[in-house]
C-alpha cells in the first residue's frame, strides 16, 4: 500500500507536475474528489481482492482515455497474490474468527479484469516509469517502459554476477527491470518485486536453482512471493513439480 | 439525523464515519474501516523467515522500515540472537529517517489543508509557496538517508536478519549529517507552523501508552509505559493487551485488558518520554509552551517537536557509525525452533509482532498488531465526544471537524487491514 503517495515519487518535480495535470480524485491527496470521469489518465493502484472493486474498476476504465496499472500488486497481483498459492479459506481463518462480513475474492491483478494501457512496475514503483506515462500522455506518444531483465541493468553497472560468481539465488534474470540492479548492487539476491519480465523462461532459472541444491519449497516460494499470479512464473512452479 | 462521511480523505486507506444525532444528541457513531482485508497473518504462514521482513515492508507505504525492524527483531529474539550495537544504530538511523518522512508527510499533505479550510495541499499553492518548499526540501533530506542505507526509501532492500548486507562509506555518512544538520532551521520552522494552527478544544482522559527508555527517545525496543502506570516489558504485550474483532470493521480492534482504549503516537511519546528529547528539541517545545497534554488535536504539534529531535539525533548517530568495515554490520545466527516477538514505535505509533518458527526456518504462526488497532476505540470515543460538544455545529462544520480528529491521529487503514 501507498502507490498513492503520489508526492513521494514526484516530489522532484511537484511543480511540474501540478502545471500540467489537475488531480480529479485521490482520496490520499484531497476532499471532495469524485470518481465521475471523463479522465485523460487513470493510475490505477492495488489488487483485485473484493468483488464491488471489479465493477469500479470497470467504471473508470470506461471512462479513462488511458488506463495505466501503477505498482506491482496492480501489475502483477504482487504480495497479495501469495494467499492465492495456499487454501484462501484456511488463510482467511487465521486471521478472523467471524468470516460472515469477509467477501474477499481471489486476488488478482488488474489487467485480469480491464484493458491496460501500460504497466508502471515495482514495488515501490519505478519513478522513471511514472513520468514516461506521464509525459508520454502529455506529448501524445507511446510510453517507452523497459522490457529486459535485471540483468542488463546489472551489466550496465559493472556489478560481478552473484548468481554465478557466489551461488546466490538470484531472481534477477527473469525479472523485470526498472530498479537499477537494486539488490545485486546491495550485495543480495533480486527478490523480483518487479515481477517477471514477458515470456521470461523462468523454468530454466528454477532447474538452475535446483542444480545449486536448493530445495523444492525453497525455489517455489521464490517464484511465487511477487509472481504467484503471473503465467510466467507459474510455469517455473509447474516445472518443478514434474 | 444522519451523517456519513463515505471516505475520510488525506489518511491512508479506506474508512468512513457513520453518525446519527437525534433531538440534539449524539445516538450512535462508528467508525468503519472498510478497506479490504490483505490476510499476510494468513499467507506469512509456510513461508520462510528470511522472506518475512521483504513481505512484512509490503504492509504500508509509509512505515515499511518499522514492519520490517519490527518483524527482524521479533525473529532475531526467536533466535535468541543479539545484534551489534552498530547494526542497532543503523536501524535507529533508519526508523528515525521514516518517522521523518512521515510526520513531514502527514503535517503538511495530510493535516494542514484543513486549517486553512482547503481540500488539498494543491490549493495550497501559490499562497503557501514558501511552505511546500521547505516541506520539499525536508522530505527529500528524510527520504534519502533511508535510501543511503536501505538502496531505495521505500522498500529499503539491505534490512535483514542479522544485520545489513551493506553499508555506505563514512564520506557519505559524514556528507549526509551535514546535510541534516543545515536543515535544523527548516524544522524548527516546521514547529512553529504547527503551533500556530488553531487546534481545536477537546478533552481526552486516555491512557497513552508508547515505548520508554532510560535516557534515551525509544524507538526499537524498549518498556512498553503508560500515563496510568503500566510498566511492562516487549514479550509481556499479550498478557495486557487483547485484540478483538469488530463486526462493521475489516481492521480489528485493542483495548488494555480491563481497563479499556488508550492512545498511542507522536502525543504518547511526549507526553512519557518529554525529558529524553535532545535538549534543543525539548527547548523549541518549551518555548513555545508545549509539553505534551490530553487534546488528541496536539498529536501534529507533537510529531513537529519530533521532527526537531528526529533530525538532531539522525545526524548525531550518523557521526558516530565506525562503518569500518561490513562485516560489523552482519553476524550469522542459528535458526532453531521458537516463538519471539518485538515492539517499536513505527512513526504513527506503537507497533507489535509475533512470530513461531519451526526448525527449519518456515513460520508457523504470525500475529501482527499495528497502531491503528491500538488507537481504533479511542479515536472512536474521541469523535463521540467531539461530535457531542459541537453538536449545534452546521453540519459542513461539523464534518470538517470530524475528518481533522481523525487525521490528528494519523492512522493508517492500510496497516490497520494487514
Amino acid at each position: 500500500m501507498g502507490c498513492s503517495y503520489f508526492f513521494a515519487y514526484v516530489h522532484k518535480q511537484v511543480p511540474e507536475v501540478l502545471a500540467s495535470f489537475d488531480f480529479v480524485f485521490i482520496k490520499l491527496l484531497s476532499r471532495k474528489g469524485t470518481p465521475e470521469g471523463p479522465f485523460d489518465i487513470a493510475l490505477v493502484e492495488g489488487a483485485i481482492t473484493e468483488a464491488w472493486q471489479v465493477d469500479e474498476l470497470k467504471m473508470i476504465r470506461e471512462q479513462s482515455k488511458k488506463l495505466f496499472a501503477i505498482g506491482s500488486c496492480a501489475v502483477i497481483g504482487g504480495i497479495p497474490a501469495i494467499k492465492a498459492t495456499m487454501p484462501e479459506l484456511e488463510v482467511e481463518k487465521r486471521v478472523y474468527k467471524n468470516l460472515s462480513s469477509i467477501h474477499s475474492i481471489k486476488p488478482h491483478a488488474v489487467d485480469t479484469y480491464v484493458k491496460v494501457d501500460g504497466y508502471i512496475r515495482g514495488c515501490p514503483p519505478a519513478e522513471r516509469d511514472l513520468y514516461e506515462a506521464l509525459t508520454a500522455v502529455l506529448t501524445g506518444r507511446k510510453p517507452d517502459f523497459p522490457e529486459y531483465s535485471v540483468c542488463i541493468e546489472c551489466k550496465l553497472k559493472g556489478n560481478t554476477c552473484i548468481l554465478i560468481a557466489e551461488n546466490m539465488p538470484c531472481m534477477g534474470p527473469v525479472t523485470n527491470a526498472g530498479c537499477g540492479a537494486l539488490c545485486p548492487s546491495m550485495n543480495r539476491a533480486c527478490y523480483s518485486c518487479f515481477g517477471p519480465m514477458k515470456q521470461t523462461n523462468a523454468p530454466a532459472l528454477a532447474k538452475k536453482f535446483k542444480a545449486m541444491g536448493i530445495s523444492r519449497d525453497d525455489v517455489i516460494r521464490k517464484f511465487t512471493e511477487f509472481g504467484a499470479d503471473t503465467i510466467e512464473f507459474r510455469k517455473a512452479v509447474e516445472t518443478y513439480e514434474d | 439525523m444522519k451523517i456519513d462521511i463515505n471516505y475520510i480523505a488525506r489518511v491512508e486507506g479506506e474508512s468512513s464515519v457513520k453518525l446519527e444525532i437525534e433531538e440534539g444528541k449524539l445516538k450512535e457513531l462508528r467508525l468503519n474501516i472498510w478497506e479490504p482485508p490483505r490476510f499476510f497473518e494468513g499467507f506469512l504462514v509456510g513461508r520462510k523467515f528470511d522472506e518475512v521482513p521483504d513481505i512484512v515492508a509490503r504492509i504500508c507505504g509509509i512505515c515499511p522500515v518499522s514492519h520490517m525492524t519490527t518483524a527482524i527483531r521479533a525473529m532475531e529474539n526467536a533466535f535468541g540472537f543479539t545484534p551489534s550495537t552498530e547494526v542497532k544504530k543503523i536501524r535507529k538511523i533508519l526508523a528515525l529517517s521514516q518517522i521523518l518522512s512521515s510526520h513531514l508527510a502527514h503535517l503538511y499533505v495530510l493535516a494542514l489543508p484543513d486549517f486553512f479550510r482547503l481540500n488539498s495541499v494543491v490549493e495550497m499553492l501559490p499562497r503557501f509557496d514558501k511552505e511546500i518548499k521547505r516541506f520539499l526540501r525536508l522530505k527529500e533530506a528524510a527520504n534519502s538517508i533511508t535510501a543511503l542505507f536501505g538502496g531505495r526509501a521505500l522498500h529499503p532492500v539491505s534490512m535483514v536478519v542479522g544485520g545489513f548486507t551493506k553499508v555506505p562509506s563514512k564520506a557519505d555518512t559524514e556528507k549526509a549529517a551535514k546535510e541534516l544538520e543545515s536543515l535544523h532551521g527548516d524544522a524548527l520552522e516546521t514547529l512553529k507552523m504547527a503551533s500556530e494552527l488553531k487546534c481545536p478544544a477537546l478533552e481526552n482522559n486516555a491512557e497513552f501508552v508508547a515505548l520508554t527508555g532510560k535516557g534515551e527517545y525509544a524507538i526499537n525496543g524498549g518498556m512498553i509505559s503508560s500515563t496510568k502506570g503500566l510498566d511492562i516489558k516487549e514479550h509481556e504485550y499479550t498478557s495486557y493487551f487483547i485484540e478483538g474483532e469488530v463486526p462493521y470493521s475489516n481492521a480489528k480492534r485493542t483495548i488494555i485488558k480491563g481497563r479499556g482504549s488508550f492512545m498511542a503516537g507522536a502525543l504518547s511519546r511526549i507526553n512519557l518520554g518529554f525529558d529524553n528529547l535532545l535538549p534543543d528539541a525539548k527547548k523549541a517545545s518549551e518555548d513555545i509552551g508545549f509539553k505534551g497534554g490530553g487534546n488528541p488535536f496536539l498529536n501534529n504539534l507533537a510529531q513537529a517537536v519530533e521532527l526537531v529531535h528526529a533530525f538532531q539525533e539522525c545526524a548525531a548517530l550518523l557521526r558516530g557509525l565506525s562503518l569500518k568495515s561490513v562485516k560489523n554490520y552482519f553476524a550469522d545466527f542459528k535458526v532453531r525452533e521458537g516463538a519471539g516477538s518485538a515492539v517499536t514505535e513505527a512513526p504513527r505509533g506503537m507497533l507489535y509482532h509475533y512470530y513461531e518458527i519451526d526448525r527449519s526456518g518456515i513460520i508457523t504462526k504470525a500475529n501482527i498488531v499495528t497502531l491503528t488497532a491500538h488507537n481504533f476505540l479511542n479515536l472512536e470515543e474521541s469523535l463521540k465526544e467531539l461530535v457531542t460538544e459541537n453538536i449545534d455545529k452546521p453540519e459542513d462544520e461539523l464534518i470538517l471537524l470530524c475528518e481533522m480528529l481523525v487525521r490528528a491521529y494519523d492512522p493508517c487503514f492500510s496497516c490497520s487491514v494487514h
